[in-house]
């Protein structure tokens, strides 16, 4: 019982408490014009119509949102990933208009989002 | 054997006018208590509840409710309670709030927690009384109905109307 322990357990988790996520919005209406604003309303609309009021109050950020290409980097705590990445793959409307968002980028670390391999030329 | 466990949760719904939980009946609990469900947790929240959830029992006397559902994810339906201010029955809608007694997993373990939680609340009852006839007059009462005699007056009235009609 009072015998040291002959080694030392290290376990390394996940240091970043955020992730954050790369996502651009598809509308149907392409001459709609839609701001950050607007855009963090439509997000937590369509979590509210997921989770209700007490599964959607978690907080979360849109870091950047940008007009013309309709993408934004969102910042959300890992408890709260799994619901806002579902209510963003269930979001379908967007005042009464067909609309998709895609996420194209999931990390826990902000400078991963600058690049994408996916996107590479290679010469 | 496998078999599907379940929660059931104790409450007791209290209302301002006792008269009042007359008019419930169990469709109307039902709706009221999917209703804040729906509106605390969403689309999945209630999905997730209404996988055999159903109100087992209604005692429109005393206003002792049992709701079972899943074992799983019965703080959904929990955490869900508090929020319903008013029940809708008949048109009319009776304000009111859940107060959850307790959370068994059978039946059978809260009726033994309702019997002791009321002959608790009996004796605390006891202790306002002022005098030993007052005393005395409450053990009378409590002594004199029981489950069979309360069958024999309900027939005994059910006959009675029937020779009126």
């Amino acid at each position: 019982m009072s015998q040291p322990a002959l080694y030392e357990r290290l376990v390394f988790k996940n240091a970043s408490v955020y992730h954050y996520l790369k996502i651009y919005l598809i509308l149907d209406n392409d001459d709609r014009k839609i701001n950050a604003v607007y855009f963090k309303q439509m997000i937590i609309s369509a979590l509210r119509d997921l989770y209700g009021e007490i599964g959607a109050a978690f907080p979360f950020d849109v870091l950047k949102f940008e007009e013309d290409t309709l993408t934004a980097v969102l910042r959300v705590y890992n408890s709260g990933l799994v619901k806002l990445w579902t209510a963003l793959t269930l979001l379908g409307s967007y005042q009464s208009e067909p609309c998709a968002v895609h996420v194209t980028q999931v990390s826990p670390f902000l400078l991963a989002l600058s690049g994408n391999s996916r996107e590479l030329e290679l010469d | 054997m496998v078999r599907y466990k379940s929660r059931y949760l104790l409450c007791e719904l209290c209302v301002s006018d006792q008269s009042s939980l007359q008019l419930l009946d169990e469709r109307a609990v039902f709706a009221a208590v999917r209703g804040a469900v729906s509106s605390a947790h969403g689309d999945y929240g209630s999905a997730l509840c209404s996988a055999s959830f159903a109100v087992k029992y209604l005692n429109a006397h005393t206003g002792v409710v049992f709701l079972r559902c899943r074992k799983s994810h019965y703080r959904v339906l929990w955490s869900a309670l508090p929020f319903i201010t008013s029940v809708e029955s008949r048109g009319q809608r009776v304000p009111c709030f859940f107060n959850c007694l307790h959370i068994g997993g059978t039946i059978r373990t809260c009726q033994k927690f309702l019997i002791r939680y009321n002959t608790q609340q009996l004796h605390r009852m006891l202790r306002l009384c002022h005098s030993e006839a007052e005393r005395l007059e409450v053990r009378k009462a409590v002594l004199s109905c029981s489950l069979k005699s309360l069958e024999k007056e309900e027939e005994a009235e059910d006959g009675y109307g029937d020779e009126e009609v």
